[in-house]
């Protein structure tokens, strides 16, 4: 019984079934339009928000350690010191988000029929810093510290060996909350996903406000006013950003290679990885003929794809379905949108690519170090 | 204070919570303090202070019980004068009493002299002044007058002070004398009961309930957290060994050891039976203590037992169970578990010699690392340095015979079945199995392998299938004469003869008997012409052998031959021949090809190849595979390379560097692998599918556990860890004599000799250690290195009555000698190489005293004088005393004349009797004596210079081989009082 569920649980790990299965359950979970909310509402799954959800989705999540913790090949990634966080991360962010959602349930409620959220507070009436945020912090920050301490005591510092270059640890991990930027290193040229992603990130957080200037949902809790944002910003955090740190993390073994949960982290285990690029596909296996000296003509279908991808498409869309949406926010709106949004969506779309064509690089040209 | 309705929380209920993280806080650091105080180490060390009150009250109660007796009159003499001192307490008190009012007095009257001499000095300076600037008097009045009268005045207070001085010096004295007796007695008995104070002492330092109060106290405080940075009871204790390094990768760091802060008795020999980890050292006189020679605070514990000195608790220390049994007790006693990232865990005890190479890594002889010498023997002797390098301990010749002759030899049939299995025909060959292991077990392994051996053979008899096996008569003596010269000229110091295998220990004294084959079989092996061409000579086949010559005329030398070949192996003679498969030749000649070239290549230029070219290169192929060249001496392989791993620091490799291929019951240590590597060499394919050029190939030698761990001792040793060079061994040992004492391993001297107390296998044979080959044990103080050169160039007669004789070693360059010389040298700590003629007075009292203490010695009845022949018959000759002049150093004579037996345990020498001053004192001792020893009058050191100074004038030939030959070529061996002596004919010459 358990072996068939840890087997199931490898299976079900395995990043393509795990990432497309996420992929297509989170419009589910957080319905953009009315036709996945309608789905949503069929099969219930807004119950998550509800307090038997919380105990559900906890009792699940616990469940899954426990069983992880008495296998012998899950305990020892489970129980090594560096990865305490990851769990409290998974606890964590599982409650802080239904936290959230079952507020803006509550409020969607209310504002269908027609009451004001659970929040709204008279505009005169003002609560003072001290002592009323002050003091809450500060016995917040006592806590916290006792935990810390607490935290240092029982657990000692992950120290390893001292480091030798000629000895990489296997697999070499990033610190924790860098490791889905590792991941990201499976399919994406350092370049990119070392330093162009992490800083879209950063600058696509900061434009948030200025690209959503919808001022609904301001100071209280909301699904329903702006579902296509929080969808959108539920994907790329919880899937592209969080899922990929739990994969590097527990899922990650020697050499890189993918292991289940419940596997053994075998050193000899080979996957074939051969990787072809776009021009390859294109000059090599349709054209049969060889790769032209020229790079630029080389990777030329490479350049028109990602032109395609990143400026005509923007073009082609706002002509067509974000008709509505170009009008009402204007070109530099758009433009930053589209910038961000499909940077974003690159990263499943070269993961797919990767898992179904072995596609490695659109463009590759090692000579300059510039892939993508 | 707030109006609970203008807030937001409710501050109550806040200030609650505000209390209750307060004080979970202040436990948190509570706990912080605790967690940080509460060491393991401190419980080892306070269950040490008990132990050690223990013992300490145990001691004392052996010292109080020593002295028990002793004290009884002492404390009453004691008694008695306190007693007496008692009786003139009033006097005493009245003396006291006025004591105190005349030191008070003078207290006073000295407080006005130092006064006074102030103001003098003041004066003193102002008259000086006045004298510097006299020209100019118009400063003021003179003080001249001034200074005397106050110097005056000075001199009357030092009177008055200097009487109340002595008057309390007086009264002092007679203080003293009143308590003089009391003082005595005390000092009497504080001598008796020295042990005792000091034992004494010791306890109430450690022994709480023994402490006044105010040390109780301060016992208590020292120990608490924060101030027990002063100066704690508990503590850790640690030692920095600045001469050994920890390599962190980008840095040495010192070592820093902290053992001792559990292993408290570890110097303390009262802790031999206590419990670990209080156990004293197991052997101080070599470590440890400052008198060894491995003190502590110089190489602290990890140099040697390796592990994380740093740690303080079981596990952090990197602690490793020496078995299966500890192991399991470790996990029950102290939660033991591996600490992965430790990368030098501590050695196990069964491997704690390795650590001794990294300081005498060109050491030959370290004493009290037998497993370690027996490892490194075997690395030399089973040749893992002909394709293993190791810098620090490299080969000194391929360790196989040179196969560069070899159609001379052996047939290619036998060398084929040979390298099939060379266990076969030789149960205890050296050689190690390539082939029959069990990753080549399939069948199409086993063609291949065939092939490649087939080639190999083929390649190395290459001229009319090579020489077979037959018994020429004209090399065939008599083969039981051959079985007894075999046993008696000295074969027996390198060769057994043992159809079967035996048990036997394995140490390095029963490697000496191994050092040449095994000879059985060798009918069956080689030609009666082969056999008696080699022991003839046997540089003529082979420039590189190790096996010397022992000069054995032609009659001899068919003796042996015959004796040697009647040894034959008749299931190998039956075996078939190896069968070669050409299909498999083919694949395995392709396999090859297609490495060099594109496989169309590969298949046209074999389709060119015919049946002999295919062989020779198949059989080139395979040796540069299998690295046969690292043992063996083969044409065409002069420059080739090692094939093996290099293991110059293999001990120190990361064991994740380690392939324990598909194997999961395997400990991950090095030393578990470097086992199971040494057991099966193939082990680590077990499970692995990987093509015949893939297959791990290291060869089994079938070692046994012994061997195993001993080879294992020696690689973990070596190892990248750093000492500086101050801290090395060899800093004390000239590199010459290292060598010498390398090349006497390899040349077997310790066969026959007994060299720094080991060796001599050769006596247990021939039976008496008179008619052995001599002890070395004294030679490099005993011989003149000039003659010894050219003796071991050209061995001649010394010993005339032993058949066993020195073999010539002509393979062994001057340079090499010259080494060996020194390794003597070294041994006894003779620094002088060169010498002057001793030169000898012939009319000083001295020599004519030898000269009688010579004649009456009758040393003529058993030495030769030159030519002369002892009287007295074969079997007590001694060595020829013309030679002393030039073979002996007269120092060493001198003390040989004393007392043979010590330096030669077990000769024939009597010490020569020297009459002592009382019994030349007796009358008509001078009819006996002769003047001159009258006149010496028992003077040891005359008589015995005078007898080596007589010795030194004997004159005569020195080489008499032809004198001693021709008597035993007429006479025999017959004499013996011993079995070994009952053959005849003795060779063309000598022995020693």
């Amino acid at each position: 019984m358990i072996d068939t569920f840890k087997s199931v649980i490898d299976a079900l790990s395995t990043p393509t079934v795990s990432f497309t299965l996420l992929s297509i359950f989170t419009p589910l979970v957080f319905p953009p339009t009315d036709w996945f909310d309608k789905i949503n509402r069929k099969f219930g799954i807004w119950r998550l928000w509800t307090k038997p959800g919380l105990y559900t989705g906890m009792g699940f999540i616990t469940f899954f350690f426990v069983v992880g913790y008495f296998d012998p090949n899950f305990n020892i990634t489970l129980t090594k010191p560096d990865n305490f966080p990851i769990i409290l991360m998974i606890y964590s962010m599982f409650f802080f988000l239904w936290l959230g959602m079952s507020k803006a349930y509550v409020n969607d409620e209310r504002i269908d029929k027609g009451l004001k959220p659970v929040e709204y507070n008279d505009p005169d009436d003002k609560v003072l810093v001290w002592p009323d945020l002050v003091y809450i912090e500060f016995i917040s920050l006592i806590l916290f510290m006792v935990f810390l301490i607490v935290w240092s005591i029982l657990v000692a510092a992950p120290l390893e060996e001292p480091a030798n270059p000629a000895t990489t640890p296997n697999p070499s991990k990033a610190p924790w909350y860098f490791l889905g930027l590792q991941e990201m290193l499976v399919y994406f040229d350092p370049w990119l996903a070392g330093i162009v992603f992490p800083m879209f990130i950063i600058f696509g957080m900061m434009a948030i406000p200025y690209m959503d200037t919808n001022p609904k949902g301001d100071g209280y809790y909301s699904f329903k006013e702006r579902r296509i944002g929080i969808f959108i910003f539920m994907y790329g955090w919880l899937i592209l950003w969080l899922f990929l740190i739990v994969i590097g993390t527990f899922f990650r073994g020697p050499n890189w290679n993918f292991f289940g949960p419940f596997e053994y982290w075998d050193p000899h285990k080979v996957v074939p990885l051969n990787n072809v690029n776009l021009s390859e596909y294109f000059w090599v296996k349709m054209l049969n003929t060889g790769l032209p000296s020229n790079i630029m003509l080389r990777e030329s279908l490479g350049f028109i794809t990602v032109f395609a991808y990143m400026f005509m498409f923007p073009i082609f869309l706002a002509k067509t379905w974000f008709k509505d949406l170009f009008a009402k926010i204007g070109p530099v709106r758009y433009t930053s949108l589209m910038l961000f949004g499909l940077s974003m969506f690159s990263l499943p779309i070269k993961m797919y690519l990767r898992w179904f064509f072995n596609l490695k690089y659109i463009i590759a040209i090692p000579e300059w170090f510039f892939n993508i | 204070m707030f109006n609970n309705d203008e807030r937001y929380w409710d501050i109550q209920k806040l200030n609650k919570w505000f209390a209750i993280s307060s004080v979970l806080f202040l436990f948190s650091m509570a706990w912080t303090f605790i967690d940080d105080n509460d060491d393991e180490f401190k419980e080892y060390q306070r269950q040490f202070r008990q132990l050690e009150i223990k013992i300490t009250e145990n001691n004392l109660e052996k010292e109080l019980d020593v002295v028990k007796a002793d004290r009884v009159s002492y404390e009453k003499d004691l008694s008695d004068a306190q007693s007496i001192l008692d009786s003139k307490n009033e006097k005493l008190s009245t003396l006291q009493t006025s004591l105190i009012e005349v030191k008070g007095r003078y207290y006073n009257e000295n407080m006005i002299y130092q006064g006074q001499k102030a103001e003098v000095d003041g004066l003193k300076y102002l008259v000086e002044a006045e004298n510097a600037h006299h020209e100019d008097s118009s400063h003021g009045p003179s003080h001249k007058d001034d200074y005397s009268a106050a110097l005056e005045l000075l001199h009357k207070y030092k009177l008055i002070k200097e009487t109340s001085e002595s008057e309390i010096k007086d009264i002092e004295t007679a203080i003293k004398k009143m308590n003089a007796e009391v003082k005595r007695c005390q000092d009497n008995l504080n001598v008796v009961l020295k042990d005792v104070i000091i034992v004494d002492n010791k306890l109430t330092k450690i022994d709480r309930k023994r402490m006044t109060f105010a040390n109780k106290v301060g016992d208590v405080i020292r120990d608490l957290p924060i101030i027990d940075f002063l100066d704690p009871y508990y503590k850790v204790n640690q030692i920095v060994v600045r001469e050994v390094k920890y390599d962190v990768n980008f840095a040495a760091v010192p070592k820093v050891d902290r053992c001792t802060s559990c292993h408290l008795g570890i110097e303390n020999p009262g802790f031999v039976d206590a419990p670990q980890p209080f156990t004293t050292h197991p052997d101080l006189d070599l470590y440890i203590t400052s008198a060894s020679s491995h003190p502590m605070d110089r190489f602290g514990c990890t140099s040697c037992h390796a592990g994380r000195g740093r740690g303080t608790t079981f596990n952090s220390s990197t602690h490793t169970p020496n078995s299966e049994e500890d192991k399991l007790r470790w996990q029950e006693d102290y939660d033991w578990e591996v600490m992965h990232h430790w990368l030098q865990p501590m050695l196990p005890t069964r491997y704690t010699e390795a650590s001794c190479f990294k300081c005498h890594n060109n050491d030959m002889d370290i004493k009290g690392a037998d497993k370690l010498m027996l490892g490194l023997s075997l690395v030399d002797v089973a040749g893992c340095n002909g394709c293993h390098l190791v810098q620090d301990f490299p080969q000194l010749a391929k360790i196989g015979p040179s196969l560069q002759k070899l159609d001379e030899k052996v047939s290619r049939e036998w060398v084929a079945k040979w390298i099939q299995n060379p266990k076969e025909f030789r149960h205890s060959t050296k050689m190690p199995s390539p082939f029959g292991q069990e990753n080549q077990n399939t069948p199409e392994m086993e063609s291949w392998n065939n092939a490649e051996i087939f080639a190999i053979s083929s390649f190395l008899v290459d001229e009319n299938d090579g020489h077979s096996s037959d018994s020429d008569y004209r090399f065939i003596g008599d083969s039981e004469k051959g079985e007894a010269l075999f046993n008696s000229i000295g074969c027996r110091g390198c060769h057994i003869v043992e159809p079967d295998p035996t048990e036997s220990d394995i140490t390095l004294f029963e490697y000496t008997k191994l050092h040449g084959p095994n000879l059985i079989g060798v009918g069956s092996k080689t030609s009666a012409e082969w056999v008696y061409n080699w022991i003839k000579d046997p540089m003529a086949y082979n420039p590189d052998s190790r096996m010397p010559n022992l000069r054995v005329n032609d009659q001899d030398a068919k003796d042996i031959t015959a004796y040697i070949m009647s040894s034959l192996n008749e299931s190998f003679d039956n075996k078939p021949d190896v069968a070669l498969d050409e299909d498999a030749l083919n694949k395995v000649a392709f396999t090859h090809l297609s490495k060099q070239m594109p496989e169309s290549h590969a298949e046209k230029k074999l389709a060119g190849m015919d049946l002999d070219e295919k062989l020779d290169y198949v059989a080139r192929k395979s040796i540069t595979h299998y690295g046969c060249f690292g043992c063996h001496s083969i044409s065409g392989f002069e420059k080739a390379k090692p094939i093996g791993t290099d293991l110059t620091e293999e001990g120190s490799k990361p064991t994740i560097k380690l392939d324990f291929g598909l194997l999961h019951d395997i400990d991950h240590t090095n030393f578990a692998w470097f086992e199971a590597k040494l057991r099966n060499p193939r082990i680590y394919d077990r499970g692995k599918v990987s093509p015949p050029m893939d297959k791990l190939k290291m060869p089994n030698f079938d070692f046994n556990q012994t061997e195993i761990e001993a080879i294992t001792t020696a690689i973990l040793g070596f190892n990248g860890n750093k000492v500086d060079e101050e801290i090395k061994a060899h800093n004390r040992v000239d590199e010459l004599a290292q060598k010498g004492s390398r090349l006497i391993k390899q040349y077997n001297c310790q066969g026959c000799h007994l060299i720094n107390d080991f060796g001599g296998q050769i006596t247990d044979i021939i039976g008496a250690p008179e008619y052995s080959p001599p002890n070395l044990n004294t030679e490099g103080k005993k011989a003149n290195p000039d003659w010894l050169l050219s003796f071991l160039n050209e061995p001649s007669i010394i010993r005339p009555n032993l058949q066993v004789r020195m073999p010539s070693f002509h393979q062994i360059s001057n340079e090499d000698w010259n080494a060996i010389i020194k390794y003597f040298q070294h041994l006894d700590n003779e620094k002088i190489s060169y010498r002057d003629d001793l030169a000898i007075d012939k009319s000083t009292l001295e020599f004519n005293g030898g000269k009688v203490l010579h004649d009456l010695g009758a040393c003529d009845n058993c030495h030769f004088y030159g030519t002369t022949f002892p009287k007295q018959d074969a079997s007590t000759w001694a060595p020829n005393l013309a030679m002393t002049k030039e073979r002996l150093n007269p120092d060493w004579v001198k003390e040989w004349l004393r007392e043979p037996q010590t330096i030669m345990p077990g000769t024939k020498m009597p010490a020569p009797f020297l009459p002592t001053s009382d019994l030349l004192s007796i009358d008509g001792a001078e009819a006996d004596w002769g003047k001159e020893l009258i006149k010496i009058n028992g003077d040891t050191e005359a008589m015995l210079d005078g007898l080596r100074d007589y010795v030194w004038s004997i004159k005569g030939k020195t080489n008499i081989d032809k004198t001693i030959q021709d008597y035993f070529d007429k006479n025999g061996y017959e004499f013996g009082d011993d079995d070994d002596d009952d053959d005849d004919d003795w060779g063309d010459d000598e022995d020693w």
